[in-house]
């Protein structure tokens, strides 16, 4: 009777995301509600997590609760700590939600809210959350070694070397581009600039207040950082109000790109103590609180979804970035659907932490469904606004023709209207100079925010200090993955340093630490400073090529997954990550060709360095900006040259992969599987972490 | 009534202490309950020298994702 019940219930759950997915998918009629978003999205996670993870927990790897975990086997109280199933599962959310699951679908509305809503869950679903929990499990077994450790030992030597580079890779441009979205959020706007420069020393008075005053008494510290950035975001309207102070914090782009270049520097070589751990306790705590509250206000507000399902730039010509649906629908919304960065916390911190081997399921997959909804938040708020106000907002001066009344009529010509007065009006609400050409999705997306936030509390009225509240909370949290990942670039520029000069490597050693974090800050400070003065916005150049090495990453941690599953026995049900894994490699290598070759300037960077060329030879460049078109045209065949380096990469892996598995499936090669022995737990089926805390 | 407060109190009790988990409030503590700690392998070590040692490992590898 009760298991009846149980089919029943699943089936009713089935029948309404079916129904709210085909709502979404056909609806062509009056603008839809959020609501339905929400219901097919969370109606198709509890299904994929019901059955899906359950076939890939029970069948694909077995999961074997009678192992010791490394945490168990291994219990020191510092890395290996046995942890509660829930508090991990908000470890390791904290940790893989960071800006991407925000801003991917915010640019990715360009097409259309269809294609990423529907890329968001199915990538998820079956790409994304597999990645995650597979690459947990394979770490657990290994004693929580890290991802190059594990291609290295159970793909090959080379295998291990592409991933560290991956990891290189994509933390260089990761870092600029999300330097991008921060400085074209705080651009021209002293209320935001003040609000951010004030959580650095708020974040140092932390820094000394857990040091010296209360070692380590995070809870009460972070409850007081965060009531003091609370009242920065107010005090910031008094700063923008003043016409002195406003001055002071109106800085151009190029200027707010060399402060957070800065900034990076700071917060790699000061100790770990001063600046970064506290700005991360902040960020932590605001993080989770903005995105409970995003949810709480898109199911109270239920907003109209005032985007079309598509755009007519699913033609490729989109003035967010160039390109069309496939793939660079799926190359924008990498975290949200499928993240090769996820692999690195999924086989770092998470499976030292895990009590039994079947919480792996709920971490891995469950943290993942998650972070999806997150990014369908994100869509939800950014397809709310007018489509022409979106289109204002991120679209480069050079495509709609500056701002005003040229640019309105430029959008309107679209087929979205648009008033240049409404976005006058806008900006005012909100308490910005202007919002037009803000590219990088942060300002849109807070715009979302802010309207979904003042239609449950204050209204217009505080529709300022929403917009505020939600820039600070995406450049704070921004700023954090910023300095965490300088932090950790240094690292591995001082391990590669210190295999040709000893005293490089050593982390200690000050003029090691300086040079290694300058390294670092230049090779991604580089990037950002290209994005900003990039005509084209930057986020057009910058954006896919995150994309492209954090599916690099993805496609080494599912050539890592799918080989283990291969050694293991599990041949039957290898499509669980091979699939995904050939799915991921045609999309990269479609956008790196495309970024590379393709002979529309806005979207091929090779076509783009040659046309500029042609116009320096024609005599339509000013004789004044010839040398900047130069740098420009240099810096469009370097992003080739990074594009193309990042396209072999993937491809020496795919052979490398290909070569190993056949060796092993005719048998020319010993299978030799690297997991650690098996240890019976000492633990009771029902314990749950007691001993540390959790009754 | 009188177990519906208790309830309550038990959940508020687990939250809390869930809260300091997550945030690392509770670390040290969780450190001095290890068996690593009690066998007295190592010295151990204070609270300040804890927490500075622990967030060197925590952020000298990928911690936080984009």
């Amino acid at each position: 009777m009760k298991r009846a019940l149980k089919i029943v219930v699943w089936m009713v759950v089935a029948l309404l995301g079916a129904g709210a997915f085909a709502k979404i998918a056909f609806d062509r009629g009056e603008p839809l509600n959020a609501t339905w978003f929400v219901v097919a999205a969370v109606c198709c996670y509890l299904v994929a997590y019901r059955l899906y993870s359950a076939f890939v927990a029970a069948k694909v790897l077995t999961l074997d609760d009678t192992r010791a975990t490394p945490a168990e086997r291994h219990d020191d109280g510092r890395d290996f700590v046995p942890t509660n199933r829930w508090v991990l599962f908000g470890h390791h959310f904290a940790a893989i939600a960071g800006p991407g699951p925000l801003v991917g679908p915010t640019l990715a509305a360009q097409f259309g809210y269809l294609p990423g809503t529907l890329w968001l869950i199915a990538g998820a679903a079956f790409a994304g959350c597999v990645q995650d929990f597979v690459i947990l499990f394979c770490s657990i077994r290994r004693d929580g070694k890290s991802l190059g450790q594990m291609a290295r030992e159970e793909v090959s030597e080379r295998g291990g070397f592409i991933a560290q580079l991956a990891v290189l890779a994509i933390i260089t441009i990761l870092l600029a581009v999300i330097g991008l979205v921060v400085v074209n959020a705080l651009k021209s706007s002293p209320w935001a600039t003040f609000t951010l420069a004030m959580t650095v020393p708020i974040a140092l008075l932390l820094g000394l207040y857990l040091r010296f005053v209360r070692p380590g008494r995070v809870l009460e510290a972070s409850i007081m950082g965060v009531a003091l950035v609370l009242f920065v975001v107010v005090a910031g309207q008094w700063v923008a109000d003043s016409p002195s102070w406003s001055r002071v914090f109106t800085l151009s782009g190029v200027a707010l790109a060399f402060a957070i270049i800065a900034y990076g520097f700071a917060a790699s070589a000061l100790p770990v103590w001063l600046l970064l751990a506290p700005r991360d306790y902040l960020s932590a705590f605001i993080k989770a609180g903005a995105i409970f509250s995003l949810a709480v206000g898109i199911l109270f507000v239920r907003p109209q979804i005032l985007m079309p399902p598509l755009t007519r730039f699913i033609d490729g010509a989109g003035p967010v970035f160039a390109g069309k649906i496939f793939p660079f629908c799926f190359i924008t919304i990498a975290c949200g659907a499928i993240s090769g960065f996820h692999s690195l916390i999924s086989s770092g911190t998470t499976p030292k932490m895990i009590l039994r081997e079947s919480h792996a399921r709920f971490i891995g997959y469950g943290a993942m469904l998650l972070e999806s909804f997150v990014g369908v938040m994100a869509m939800v708020a950014a397809c709310a606004m007018p489509p022409g106000v979106y289109f204002a907002i991120n679209s480069p001066p050079s495509i709609v023709g500056g701002a005003g009344e040229a640019a309105a009529s430029t959008i309107s010509s679209w087929g979205y209207s648009l008033q240049a007065q409404t976005m006058t009006d806008l900006a005012h609400k909100v308490g910005e100079m202007t919002l037009w050409n803000r590219a990088g999705g942060a300002p849109s997306l807070a715009v979302g925010m802010a309207q979904i936030f003042s239609s449950t509390i204050g209204g217009d009225r505080l529709l300022s200090i929403w917009y505020h509240f939600a820039i600070m909370f995406e450049a704070l949290f921004i700023l954090t993955v910023l300095d965490a990942g300088t932090r950790v670039g240094r690292f591995m520029v001082q391990d590669l340093g210190g295999r040709v000069w000893k005293p490089f490597g050593r982390t200690g050693w000050m003029p090691g630490v300086l040079i290694s974090s300058a390294i670092i800050v230049a090779l991604w400070g580089y990037f950002l400073y290209q994005g900003v003065v990039d005509p084209l916005g930057g986020i057009n150049s910058l954006w896919p090529l995150f994309g492209i090495s954090n599916q690099l990453l993805a496609a080494v941690a599912l050539v890592v997954a799918t080989t283990i599953l291969m050694k293991m026995g599990r041949m039957r049900w290898i499509w669980v990550t091979l699939l995904p894994m050939v799915g991921i490699v045609t999309i990269t290598m479609t956008a790196s060709y495309q970024k590379i070759f393709d002979a529309n300037p806005r979207l091929g960077f090779l076509a783009n360095a040659k046309d500029l060329a042609r116009q320096i030879h024609e005599g339509i460049v000013p004789a004044a900006k010839i040398a900047e078109t130069q740098r420009q045209i240099f810096n469009y065949r370097l992003d080739a040259a990074v594009t193309a380096i990042l396209a072999v990469m993937i491809l020496v892996l795919i052979v490398e992969a290909l070569v190993h598995w056949y060796a092993i499936l005719t048998r020319r090669q010993e299978s030799v599987l690297h997991e650690s022995p098996y240890v019976a737990t000492q633990w009771a089926a029902d314990y749950s972490g007691a001993a540390h805390g959790d009754d | 009534m009188r177990r519906a407060s208790k309830t309550t109190a038990r959940l508020l009790r687990r939250f809390w202490r869930g809260l300091r988990e997550w945030c690392g409030d509770s670390a040290y503590e969780s450190y001095l309950r290890s068996p690593h700690t009690r066998s007295g392998a190592c010295p151990t070590l204070t609270r300040e020298e804890f927490y500075v040692e622990q967030l060197n490992r925590r952020y000298s590898r990928p911690n936080r994702c984009c």
